[in-house]
């Protein structure tokens, strides 16, 4: 049983008068508790997958279930509460709200959802315990990101999503922030879907799926996952 | 080329942000608006009143006198000091008209020089003729050569009208006791012939010398000797400037002066601080295009220039739209509800402070961009080029109190943080806010005291049903004689010479009654009621402030054999129309004076007694509800300044508002987009950026009902000599004040809460701007 299912899933834009499909009718599975990443190249309709499994984009065509409930026809309250309660998200540029500190940007997610974890120990876990006070634009961007992941996790979501989360990091602390993503993953048992244009990442998931123009180029399964630490790009 | 291009480039800007800039001029419309606007009214007026005053010859002081010798008319003459004086005769007559409204008589001579009237039709052409009120003339449609009855000497008497004119001692025209607001329709003047007159009383009679003053003379001095060579002849000495008319024109001058000078300062503050936001936003927004613009080659000059028009332009045009305005808006609208008879309908525009104005405002939206300018250009292009710095987060007091901070929710946290970083902004809606409470409370305070004041005289004070003006013929035993059925209280008003403490000398209402008069009660400050005092006189409270006297001190008051006796006042009252002094019938006889009802209050038993109402004792009755409708009436100029005030009001709160919550808005639309995705509900983000904006209503609200009893006090002061309005901030019109200011932020909630709907979680996560 498919935790996150596509169903003929099609999307389309007007953009000043024409239509473009980001998503082209495309169908598959993601099973729970797997490290999952969405590849393309710009303009494939990764990013559109990602914000339709998020709840933050509904398809004009198709159905999207996750974990047994039909998002694709919920209310855009109902997304909300879907999103509070069950989507940790991770960006490419980390938004964090610079007026919060950085603990105060991970206790945030923990004062809007049903079931968080400890605000502190996701900290401690992601390496900044030393950095509880400090406001975002007094750390680097990795650390930033490393906040971003804290404050995911902290949600305690089913989903964690990740959009390019290494595009604003230099290599050596790219693999680091993977690594991390993946062990959180597998230790807490999460569902993660990282979308990239970096071929490179995907050596590290349990499943790839190749997007071109919209549709589905192909869908991979790794039996043996390689350590991120040890991915060369 | 280059100036074309870059002119676009503003047009464009400026279209982007469209509201901010609206808001800019907005604020520049109003701000010009209400000080062109008022500056008008007392410019109209004071301009109009000097060129009838200088038309009309108007006298410096009016001496009251009865039966003047000829000698005492020369002695006056030759005074030091007067370079002129005339006599002449001055009396109220009821008219035959219907209504039966009431005319004064002036007597004029060939050689008359003071006081002359302003004629606009005809002249005084033949002995039995007369010059009438054009405004009295106009509201009974009197022509030339119509007839009017008058009851001069106990007698009825035509006069041929032969002339229209104006005076200018009745610019503010009110008979007296009777009245407070001028109504054409009840009374006016008339100008007669003396020769016409002596043949009505037999002989010469005279009752008043106008007197000019040389240049440079001491008007008390004046005073003091003519006091001396009349003696007991001299009833009492009117200055330019004590008079009904001349008194009104000046206090109203003196209120819009003062309204001017303090009103608009808010509007101008609040214009800098809306250009202050709005250009810093624009200018840090457009940063590389700034370091483009350098690396381009453009000078440091043309560049400030550039961003420094934006405000200018605003400005600018923002004066213009004020000046043609505010002239139109309060002159014609605001002139014709103070009921002053004027020369003609002109407005003036007092051009001077129009360009100090514009200079203000000039510097409020142009400087103030400036300003936000040159702070960015002190950059060099190639790190003006480079990305915005991300804003830093700063620690705030409130951390520094954990017991508080700790419990606060983030939300709570994120609001204190953004709001305590911009400060300006929140000074800005607060100042605003506090502008349209104060605005909205100071109208409400206006509409209460101006509607009491009806209430207080003829519901608290006087419970009569009927005012009865004596003939002279009648005295206190005939009215006791006759037995009328109800209750009767004789009173005597007349007016009498004082001189307070300090040495000046004034003519002042006197009303003389018995001490227990069931149909007057008399109350002080705080309602509570008062008697007559047996032994002194009573004095209401404004009469006190202009006297400069208090319980306890002694005024000399001036009695019929021209002596002056000392009278001690042991009490104030209030009294919010009609201000004077009061005394009991035993306390005026003891002064050595003999008492004379001038008018009877009468509460009838049954119906009205007709007989003696028709009678030739009786010179004239009023109802006392009458009396009370027509204050009333008479006060509704108010209304038309209190839905002024509160409309103004409501634009404050409006482009404050609105402004605040879309530039907190569009700067943080990167937070609330993560917000959003974060699962946060359209309600809390909403909160998140709205709680700023109540904030700023509940601390403008509560700062804005000091600033609203303080505009209510200037505008009620300057409203009538005779009103003494007191502003009593009362909890109702607080809570509806608040209301009102609460239902203007909610409005403007509301729009902005629409347009922050549409939050385009997609768009506005995908890069850094």
């Amino acid at each position: 049983m498919d935790f996150i299912r596509f169903e003929n899933v099609e999307r389309e834009y007007h953009v000043g008068g024409h239509v473009i499909k980001a998503v082209d009718g495309i169908s598959f599975g993601i099973r729970k508790g797997t490290v999952n990443v969405v590849l393309g190249q710009s303009g494939a309709g990764k990013t559109t997958v990602l914000n339709l499994i998020g709840g933050m984009d509904s398809p004009t065509k198709g159905r999207i279930i996750v974990d047994g409930q039909e998002i694709s026809s919920m209310s855009e309250y109902e997304l909300t509460t879907f999103r509070r309660n069950k989507i940790g998200f991770v960006f490419q540029f980390y938004n964090l709200v610079p007026n919060l500190t950085v603990l105060e940007n991970v206790q945030l997610a923990k004062e809007i959802c049903s079931d968080p974890l400890d605000s502190k120990e996701m900290l401690i876990k992601v390496g900044l315990e030393h950095r509880l006070d400090n406001f975002p634009s007094q750390i680097s961007g990795g650390e930033q990101q490393r906040v971003s992941i804290a404050r995911a996790l902290a949600k305690n979501p089913q989903i964690v999503l990740c959009d390019e989360p290494t595009g604003a990091l230099d290599s050596v602390t790219g693999r680091k922030v993977l690594r991390l993503i993946c062990d959180a993953a597998y230790s807490m048992g999460k569902t993660v879907i990282i979308v990239t244009h970096n071929a490179m990442i995907a050596h590290m998931a349990d499943t790839v799926i190749h997007m071109k123009d919209g549709k589905i180029a192909g869908i991979e399964y790794n039996d043996e996952q390689m350590d991120a630490e040890a991915i060369v790009w | 080329m280059v100036v074309h291009s870059l002119f676009t480039k503003s047009i464009r800007d400026m279209r982007k942000s469209k509201v901010q800039f609206i808001s800019i001029f907005i604020m520049a419309v109003l701000s010009v608006t209400i000080v062109t606007g008022l500056d008008s009214m007392w410019k109209t007026i004071g301009e109009q009143t000097d060129i009838m005053y200088a038309a009309s010859e108007i006298s410096d002081m009016w001496v009251n006198i009865s039966n003047p010798s000829e000698k005492e008319l020369w002695s006056i003459s030759r005074t030091k000091g007067v370079e002129l004086a005339e006599k002449r005769f001055v009396i109220n007559a009821l008219t035959g008209l219907e209504g039966r409204p009431t005319l004064k008589i002036y007597t004029i001579s060939r050689s008359s020089r003071l006081d002359r009237p302003i004629i606009q039709q005809g002249g005084l052409k033949s002995r039995g003729g007369a010059i009438i009120d054009s405004s009295f003339a106009k509201e009974h449609g009197l022509k030339i050569n119509d007839t009017i009855e008058l009851k001069v000497n106990g007698r009825w008497t035509g006069f041929k009208i032969e002339g229209l004119a104006m005076s200018s001692e009745h610019i503010y025209s009110v008979k007296g006791t009777t009245t407070i607001i001028p109504d054409p329709q009840k009374y006016g003047f008339i100008i007669i012939s003396e020769d016409m007159l002596k043949s009505i009383y037999g002989q010469k009679i005279y009752n008043q010398v106008c007197i000019k003053l040389s240049a440079g003379a001491d008007a008390a001095a004046v005073e003091a000797e003519i006091d001396k060579v009349l003696g007991d002849n001299l009833i009492g000495i009117v200055k330019r400037g004590e008079d009904s008319s001349t008194n009104n024109v000046w206090s109203n001058i003196s209120q819009f002066r003062t309204l001017a000078a303090i009103f608009p300062l808010m509007f101008f503050i609040v214009t800098a601080l809306i250009t202050q936001s709005t250009m810093l936003r624009l200018v840090e927004n457009q940063r590389g295009q700034i370091g483009i613009l350098k690396a381009l080659g453009y000078t440091k000059g043309r560049i400030l220039w550039h961003y420094t028009s934006y405000g200018m332009y605003m400005g600018l045009l923002g004066a213009i739209v004020g000046l043609l305005l505010g002239p139109n808006l309060f002159g014609r609208v605001l002139i014709p509800w103070l009921k002053l008879t004027l020369a003609d309908d002109r407005i003036l525009v007092n051009y001077t402070n129009f360009i100090f104005s514009l200079i203000l405002i000039l510097i409020c939206t142009g400087g103030i961009s400036l300003y936000a300018c040159l702070r960015l250009l002190r950059d060099s292009p190639s790190m003006l080029l480079r990305d915005k710095p991300p804003k830093e987060g700063k620690h705030i007091f409130l951390e520094a109190l954990p017991k508080l901070w700790n419990r606060m929710r983030f939300s709570r946290k994120l609001i204190a943080r953004n709001t305590l970083r911009n400060k300006l902004r929140m000074a800005m809606s607060i100042i605003g806010i506090t502008g349209c409470t104060g605005l909205v409370v100071a109208a409400l305070t206006l509409t209460v005291m101006v509607n009491g004041i009806a209430g207080h005289a003829y519901e608290t004070t006087y419970k009569y049903d009927q005012k009865i003006l004596l003939d002279e013929k009648v005295d206190s035993r005939f009215i006791r004689n006759i037995r009328l059925d109800g209750t009767v209280t004789q009173i005597a008003e007349t007016a009498a010479a004082v001189i307070s403490p300090d040495g000046s000398r004034t003519m002042k209402m006197l009303s003389v009654f018995p001490q227990d008069s069931p149909l007057i009660r008399l109350t002080d400050m705080d309602g509570n009621l008062v008697r007559l005092a047996e032994d002194g006189i009573t004095i209401t409270r404004k009469l006190a402030e202009t006297l400069k006297v208090k319980a306890g001190d002694s005024i000399q008051i001036k009695r019929t054999d021209g002596s002056y006796v000392y009278a001690p006042i042991r009490q104030i009252i209030y009294m919010a129309t009609g201000q004077g002094i009061f005394m009991t019938d035993e306390y005026y006889e003891s002064m050595g004076e003999t008492f004379k009802p001038t008018a009877i209050l009468v509460k009838w038993n049954n119906k009205p007694d007709r007989a003696f109402l028709q009678s030739d004792n009786v010179d004239e009755y009023v109802d006392r509800v009458s009396q009370m409708k027509d204050v009333k009436a008479s006060t509704r100029v108010v209304y038309i300044a209190a839905v002024l005030l509160i409309f103004m009001g409501g634009i404050l709160a409006f482009v404050v508002l609105y402004n605040s919550s879309m530039l907190n808005f569009s700067e943080r639309i990167r937070d609330l987009t993560t917000l959003k995705v974060l699962g946060f509900y359209q309600k809390e983000i909403r909160s998140l950026v709205l709680t700023e904006n109540i904030l700023s209503v509940i601390s403008g609200s509560i700062l804005g009902v000091p600033v609203g009893k303080v505009i209510a006090d200037i505008i009620a002061r300057g409203l009538d000599d005779q009103m003494d309005l007191v502003s009593r901030i009362s909890f109702q019109t607080v809570a509806v004040s608040g209301a009102i200011t609460l239902v203007f932020a909610l409005i403007i909630n509301g729009i902005a809460a629409r347009k922050m709907k549409n939050i385009d979680m997609l768009e506005s996560l995908k890069s850094v701007e």
